[in-house]
This record gives structure tokens, C-alpha cells and sequence, in this order.
């Protein structure tokens, strides 16, 4: 019975079916963009590096994501400003 | 005129030609002409899983180097005479035909059926190219394992990148179990569905059945009764222009309900 009950509400979180999923879709997008592994980290960095030229912004809020609409890839990038620099 | 579809996957032992065998069968017996054509050359199945391999006489790379009419080549299924198959050849390997040869030759065969089933090679070389050079429509298979998927993937780019010749292709997902799918411990129809971005031709259970039938020469979806086979008599008919419906049980992010629902109808075809 708690084996049904289990079965019944099992929330699919942290399963080898979303694991794959996340995994695919990372591994997919690095595939079709013929990107290297790390590439991405490096540009992340990067970028962050010049908008700090302009701009104080808010430490560890940063957020980077590469979706997928319709095979192709969109990049996009969270900066929370907080003041100009110039 | 026919229609030329290639059945494709990437990935070796996914189900290529074992979906070949099965949707001409059942192609054939929703009453349309159909020829099956073994592009696997060197590597020849198709032959085995039709029953066919002791009617063999010419292959494919016969008709191409003129040592026999394309006419004496064909394979004539005892069971439905409106069913036909072109085998490989055993001996010789893929640069045997190049691109320019199979187009002529499907181009000859589309003018005498209404189908043209390619069977081809796994990978993404000339094997894969020369499989879909005369071909007009494709079929993506592969299996829910994440190397096959990944190899569907770059399958559809290269189908992608020739979108003036290959106008439409869609996925057949094969070997689903719809139990560890319910379990999350495998991808289901509408992960790899999102995951590919591809339309779905059809949804094929992991099954004891086909290998039974593979055994005997008679594909599944020649006979009643087996979920493999009205999976593959579906996709037949998805293929002819009919709207079936899939059955939805993927069973996931279910609430209790329909878990209930789906543990006695525990499969999407
Ligand atoms: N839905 C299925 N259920 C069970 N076994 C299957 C299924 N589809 C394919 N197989 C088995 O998998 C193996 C590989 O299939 P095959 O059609 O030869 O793949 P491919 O042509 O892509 O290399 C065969 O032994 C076949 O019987
Ligand atoms: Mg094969």
C-alpha cells in the first residue's frame, strides 16, 4: 500500500528522467552551436567584465541562459545595476 | 507519382529497419504499392526481417551497374503482391552507389508505387547522404536513450540543412516503456518531443513481440494483437494523411487521476 501511495505522488524532481532532460538539452545546445565546452563560462565573464566598466551591479545576481526556441539558441543574460559609473 | 521517405536515425540499432519492414507491411496492406529499398549495402537486413532472404537474386548495386533490370531486382512478397523489396547488396559497401545513381533510381521507382521506403545506414556520412538523395520525406527514429537522441539531433540539422529537397520529416520514438517513463526514470514522448523540436509520426512500445516476428520473417504489424504493431499500422495511416489520434500517456507530471487512468491503458501509440 505505502508502495502505491509512493507511486501516486512521486514528484518527478532530481528523477533520471529530469536529469537526462536537463543533460540533453545542455548537451543539444553546445551541439548545434558548435560551441566547445567552457567557451560560454568564458564569454560569461566577459561580458559581466565590461558591464561592470559602466555600472556597479549587485554581487552574485548575475544570471546567464541559453533557451532553446525552435532549435535555434537565445542567450540571455540578468544584470542588476545598482549605480552608473560614468 | 510516389512518394520517396527515408528512415533514418544516426545511431546503429535504434529501429531503422525494423520500422522499414513494418510500415511498408502495413502501408501495403491499407492497399498502396510500396517498395522497400535496403540502402544498408554491405550490412544487408531487410531481406530477413520480411522473410524474403531466399528470393534473393539481384540487389540494388546490380540495377545501378546494369548487370540486371531494376524489374528482375525486385522481391515480390508472397503474402501481398502490391509489396516489394530491393535488397542490398551483401558483398559491396556504401560508395558502391553514390548520390546521382540513387536519385535516378528513385526517381524510376516513384514513377511504378506509391511508396518508396529507404532503409538506411546508421551514421552521417556517405552512406547517410547517398540513403537520402532521392528522397523527398523523411522519418526520424530513434529510441528514448540520450546517444540516440543526441544522433537524431544532428540527423535533423543535416535534414534541416536541405530543406528545398527533403520538404518534411517527423519522429517515430521507438522501444518506449511506458512503466519507468510513469517511474521518471527514463525520458518520455514530450521530453524528447521538446527536446528535438520535431513533429511526431508515431510512438512504438518496447516489445518481446517484434522480436518473435523478426524471427519468423513477419513483421508485427502484419498481425492483430500486438500494441507494437498497431503503433506501426498508426503510423501507416498517419502517413496516408489520417488524423489518429495519439493516446496520451506520458504519465508524468500527472495528478493521481490520471495515473490511475494511464495504469490501464498504459500506452501512447
Ligand atoms: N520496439 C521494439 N521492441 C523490442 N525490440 C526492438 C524494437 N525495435 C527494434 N528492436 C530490436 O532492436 C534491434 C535493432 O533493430 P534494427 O531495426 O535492426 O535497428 P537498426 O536498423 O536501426 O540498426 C533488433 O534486434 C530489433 O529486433
Ligand atoms: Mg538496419
Amino acid at each position: 500500500m505505502q508502495q502505491l501511495i509512493d507511486w501516486l505522488f512521486k514528484v518527478p524532481n532530481g528523477t533520471a528522467a529530469v536529469t537526462a532532460k536537463d543533460r540533453m538539452r545542455n548537451m543539444l545546445v553546445h551541439d548545434r552551436l558548435e560551441l566547445p565546452a567552457g567557451k560560454l563560462e568564458v564569454l560569461e565573464e566577459e561580458l559581466t567584465a565590461v558591464v561592470a566598466r559602466y555600472f556597479d551591479l549587485e554581487p552574485d545576481t548575475t544570471r546567464f541562459d541559453l533557451q532553446q526556441m525552435d532549435r535555434k539558441a537565445a542567450l540571455i543574460a540578468n544584470f542588476r545595476l545598482v549605480r552608473s559609473k560614468c | 507519382m510516389g512518394r520517396v521517405i527515408v528512415i533514418t536515425s544516426g545511431k546503429g540499432g535504434v529501429g531503422k529497419t525494423t520500422a522499414s519492414a513494418n510500415i511498408g507491411v502495413a502501408l501495403a496492406n491499407t492497399g498502396a504499392s510500396v517498395c522497400l529499398v535496403d540502402m544498408d549495402i554491405g550490412l544487408r537486413n531487410l531481406d530477413i526481417l520480411m522473410g524474403l532472404e531466399n528470393r534473393v537474386v539481384y540487389n540494388l548495386v546490380d540495377v545501378v551497374e546494369e548487370r540486371c533490370k531494376l524489374r528482375q531486382a525486385l522481391v515480390k512478397d508472397k503474402r501481398m503482391p502490391n509489396l516489394n523489396l530491393l535488397p542490398a547488396a551483401q558483398t559491396r559497401d556504401k560508395t558502391a552507389v553514390d548520390a546521382d545513381q540513387m536519385k535516378k533510381l528513385c526517381e524510376e521507382l516513384k514513377s511504378m508505387f506509391d511508396f518508396v521506403l529507404i532503409d538506411s545506414p546508421a551514421g552521417i556520412e556517405s552512406g547517410f547522404q547517398n540513403a537520402i538523395a532521392g528522397a523527398e520525406e523523411a522519418i526520424v527514429i530513434t529510441t528514448p536513450e540520450m546517444s540516440a537522441v543526441r544522433d537524431a539531433d544532428r540527423i535533423i540539422g543535416l535534414l534541416e540543412a536541405r530543406k528545398d529537397e527533403i520538404t518534411q520529416y517527423r519522429l517515430v520514438l521507438n522501444r518506449l516503456r511506458p512503466k519507468m517513463v510513469a517511474n521518471a526514470d527514463m525520458m518520455g514522448v514530450d521530453d524528447v518531443l521538446e527536446i528535438l523540436s520535431i513533429k511526431l509520426l508515431g510512438v512504438v512500445p518496447e516489445d518481446e513481440d517484434i522480436i518473435i516476428s523478426t524471427n519468423k520473417g513477419e513483421p508485427v504489424s502484419g498481425t492483430d494483437n500486438t500494441r507494437s504493431g498497431l503503433a506501426f499500422r498508426n503510423i501507416a495511416r498517419r502517413l496516408r494523411g489520417e488524423e489518429v489520434p495519439f493516446m496520451d500517456l506520458d504519465a508524468k507530471n500527472d495528478t493521481w487521476v490520471t495515473k490511475i487512468v494511464n495504469f490501464f491503458n498504459p500506452v501512447r501509440v
